[in-house]
């Protein structure tokens, strides 16, 4: 058919094209502030030509289809970044918090603690007999052990937090991966019409959402149905189905078709990628090192207060640190004891014991590596019957697993010139207790009675004076120390070398300000890349009101002329028709 | 280019985001007067500064150390040269004694008065400070000289300090005997103290000795006991010019911790604390890019071809 019919079925065409542009057009300026919406564009096309008297006419316009305009490079670069940067900002959230615990210009300063410490010690060597210094001493070490205590209590709280966080967040995924599985088959059922474009945005916005929380590959098949996995593909979304992770025992599991994986590790983007390398090698190092520096303050502070001895020789003593085991070796790790391996076989320690006139009996006591705590099989090796058989006056026994010393009625004994270190290990005539950060503390017997606060010696003869400095001045000269001390990395590699204690803590403060440091620059990196490639998403696929103005003019005016046409026709069939 | 409308909006909202937390840290800068806010701001600079702050923390201790020492070793010259003047007057009369012209009651009396020579010597080596025995070694809350059996059956003067020098600590791995050993300034106690030919090093034992002398009016005696004065004098002439020596470097170690204080104080403030001028001018220009960005936004928003149709 040809003719006016053909001019008013195109006019029809047109109209209702310039209409369906328009909608779109609407479409588009409603959604401008929509978060992930990609921008729709009526693809418009001329319609059949058809062949009549000889010509081939065109026959007007349609509607090919509704397109939504993405670029899928940027799309998947703009996924993966987003994990990153979501990994770096949770972490460097969690360090800034871990920094505050750190934070050396607070009261809490462990450095400015230990100074207190080291210059209680000075006073007490000035003044050896001095109950204000005494007890001044002993509220600086229970301030130092304190702090030792709450800034590991801190960071146990954080790996209790990030559990949490943890387990919230694979809620979070599974509610995710639900949903894309939903839309996945939401949009297969609706794309049998033409395009689901705002399914598909809905769907391309919660995988980003789900790139957030960790990192993941996604496919796409030919009907259009996404698979997601995590990075290391275990899957999480297959067609229409979902796979929910759960969260055990601080790890997050996958279930396939062969059982639970614990897939904690392999996460290593988005939130929970961050939380992951926060609980399990940020805070960790900081707590191995804290524990590692705890540990040789309890140890070298111990190791030089035990040779001394208070103002007055002790009545009865117990030891602060008991063995598992008292018929194995004191120098073997059988042996239960922290310290086991601070005692140095083949040498000997001295028991000084006094009667009330203060005449002095020694014994040599020697500890080899076959020495227990107390055997009754093996007398001869036993340390409860060593004393027991060759000081007089003196009676030691096992006490759970500690070694008591008691003095007779009248008698009072005193250690001196401890080569084996095992009074040290067994916690006798000791300032600190505890092996670590979280149980470090002032040794209850010196609380109570700071009179047992060793800043003196007993010489050759068995004579000691309250006013003596002897041990103190050692304990100063403690201050500038190299001892053995173990760095970690993030990795959990160890490098042993020598520092001073004080030295230890300021190389731990400056790795948290480092790390905090680095985690900041890299987390303005990726949000730099993660805002560049948003707005070049935005800038293909999101709304443009100056161009969607011009368009909706375009296509205003466009069926403006479409209406012009029918009545041009309507006059061209009236012209017909008043003929006769 | 095409530029979305969501674009222009998410650029102003990121642009005035960062200005203005550039803005917050130079004005926490300037508020705080610290350069160092948090660890991660300098770590290098902070460990630096945590190492100066416990140089200062040492120092000052060491200065209150040193102090004390300077206590000891004064009152230790004092009394070292009240007994080198006590043995000088002791000396004197002594040559006025073995003089022939003195008579068995003239130096019966003189006896007397080196009793009390005796008494005052005694007294000085029990010399305190602060209620510690600065002469008794490290045994400082015992009186280092008292009568007491001398091994012998036979009382003396018997030291009951030990022979480790009382020290205090005056700089890293370095201390000062502030202290004395007893018997390195008035002699060795362990002789018989009833054998009138032995303790000829000892001090207490030479005025003895001196006084009974006087008493039995044995001149060969008294000159024998002034050859030991001369003798204990020299010593303790000695010990007071190496106390001179040990208040000397005191003095020169509390100098040099003076200078110390100063250099660690400046470098300390030059790591943490900001430069006050141009914190504020890094605010001041921090303050003009946010106004900038507050203005340059603000027209960029308004611009729509929806306001021309």
């Amino acid at each position: 058919m040809a003719g006016i019919g053909l001019v008013l079925n195109t006019a029809k065409d047109a109209l209702l094209t310039q209409q369906y542009a328009m909608d779109v057009v609407s479409h588009n300026i409603a959604n401008v502030s929509t978060e992930g919406y990609s921008r729709q564009t009526a693809i418009i096309q001329a319609s059949t030509p058809i062949p009549y008297g000889g010509f081939i006419f065109g026959s007007g316009v349609g509607l090919q289809e509704i397109q939504r305009e993405i670029d899928s490079f940027v799309e998947t670069r703009l996924r993966e970044r987003t994990s990153d940067y979501a990994a770096m900002a949770e972490k460097e959230t969690y360090l800034s918090v871990v920094e505050g615990v750190f934070d050396e210009n607070s009261g809490r300063s462990i450095s400015a603690q230990f100074d207190a410490f080291w210059n209680a010690w000075s006073d007490l060597s000035n003044n050896p007999s001095g109950s204000a210094e005494r007890a001044v001493l002993l509220e600086s070490g229970a301030t130092l052990s304190q702090s030792f205590n709450d800034i590991r209590n801190d960071l146990d709280q954080f790996g209790l937090e990030l559990d949490l966080a943890l387990e919230a967040g694979v809620q979070k995924v599974n509610q995710l991966t639900s949903q894309i599985a939903t839309l996945n088959e939401q949009i297969i059922s609706m794309e049998i019409q033409g395009n689901a474009n705002d399914l598909r945005d809905q769907r391309d916005m919660l995988v980003r959402n789900l790139s957030e929380y960790l990192d993941v590959n996604v496919f796409q098949d030919s009907q259009g149905l996404l698979t997601v996995t995590t990075g290391r593909g275990y899957t999480l979304v297959s067609k229409t189905d979902a796979y929910a992770l759960s969260f055990e025992s601080s790890e997050v599991m996958w279930e396939g078709s062969t059982g639970k994986v614990a897939i904690t590790d392999t996460v290593t983007g988005g939130k929970l990628g961050g939380w992951r390398e926060v609980r399990d090698s940020i805070i960790p190092k900081y707590e191995a090192e804290l524990d590692e520096l705890a540990r040789a303050v309890v140890w070298e502070v111990n190791r030089i207060h035990s040779q001394g001895v208070g103002l007055e020789g002790m009545s009865t003593v117990t030891g602060a640190f008991a063995v598992s085991d008292s018929a194995e070796e004191l120098a073997s790790a059988d042996s239960g004891l922290d310290f086991w391996d601070g005692i140095e076989t083949g040498k000997t320690f001295t028991l000084w014991v006094f009667d009330s006139a203060g005449n002095a009996v020694d014994t040599d006591i020697t500890v080899t590596a076959s020495t227990k705590l107390n055997d009754a099989g093996d007398t001869a090796n036993s340390l409860v019957h060593l004393i027991n058989d060759n000081a007089a006056n003196v009676t030691a026994a096992e006490v759970d697993g500690a070694l008591r010393i008691t003095g007779d009625s009248g008698y009072t004994f005193a250690f001196a010139d401890d080569e084996s270190g095992v009074l040290a290990a067994l916690g006798i005539n000791t300032f600190f207790t505890g092996a670590d950060s979280l149980d470090i503390r002032v040794n209850d017997t010196l609380k109570a009675d700071t009179t047992l606060i060793a800043a003196g010696r007993i010489d050759a003869a068995g004579a000691f004076s309250p006013g003596d400095n002897t041990n103190a001045l050692d304990m100063v000269a403690l201050r500038d120390t190299q001892v053995a001390l173990t760095r970690h990395t993030y990795d959990g590699v160890t490098t042993s070398g020598t520092d001073t204690l004080q030295g230890y803590f300021s190389y731990l403060v400056g790795s948290v300000g480092i790390k905090s440091q680095s985690v900041r620059r890299e987390q303005e990196y990726a949000e730099i890349v993660v805002n560049q490639l948003t707005e070049m998403r935005d800038n293909m696929s999101a709304v443009s009101l100056d161009e969607e103005m011009t368009n909706l003019i375009k296509f205003q005016h466009a069926y403006a002329a479409a209406a012009k046409l029918i009545s041009t026709a309507d006059e061209m069939l009236q012209t017909l028709l008043q003929v006769r | 280019m095409r530029i979305s409308t969501k674009a222009i909006y998410d650029t102003v909202t990121n642009n005035l985001a960062h200005v203005s937390d550039a803005m917050l840290h130079a004005n926490q800068v300037v508020s705080t007067g610290k350069r160092i806010n948090r660890l991660s701001d300098d770590p290098v600079g902070l460990v630096s500064v945590l190492n100066l702050r416990s140089s200062l923390d040492y120092i000052a201790q060491l200065e209150r150390n040193i102090t004390m020492g300077d206590s000891w070793l004064a009152m230790g010259e004092t009394a070292l040269a009240q007994v080198e003047e006590v043995l000088s007057q002791a000396k004197t009369l002594s040559i006025q004694m073995t003089s022939d012209t003195q008579g068995a009651e003239e130096r019966a009396s003189a006896a007397v008065e080196v009793e009390g020579y005796f008494h005052q010597v005694l007294s000085l080596a029990n010399t305190q400070v602060n209620g510690r025995y600065i002469f008794s070694g490290t045994q400082t809350a015992t009186a280092p000289f008292a009568w007491d059996d001398d091994g012998f059956g036979n009382q003396g003067i018997i030291y009951q300090g030990n022979d480790t020098e009382f020290e205090i600590n005056i700089a890293k791995g370095i201390n000062v005997a502030v202290g004395r050993d007893g018997t390195d300034i008035f002699g060795d106690d362990a002789f018989d103290w009833s054998d009138p030919d032995a303790g000829q090093a000892n001090i207490f034992k030479t005025l003895l000795d001196l006084k009974s002398h006087l008493e039995n009016n044995e001149t060969d005696g008294i000159r024998a006991a002034m050859d030991e004065l001369d003798s204990h004098m020299d010593n303790l002439r000695s010990l007071i010019a190496d106390t001179g020596a040990k208040m000397n470097r005191l003095e020169l170690k509390s100098n040099i911790i003076q200078e110390l204080r100063l250099t660690y104080t400046d470098r300390k403030s030059e790591l943490e604390d900001a430069d006050v001028a141009e914190a504020i001018m890094d605010l001041k220009a921090k303050e003009l890019a946010y106004q900038a960005a507050l203005n340059s936004s603000a027209k960029v928003m308004k611009m729509s071809l929806v306001d021309f149709l």
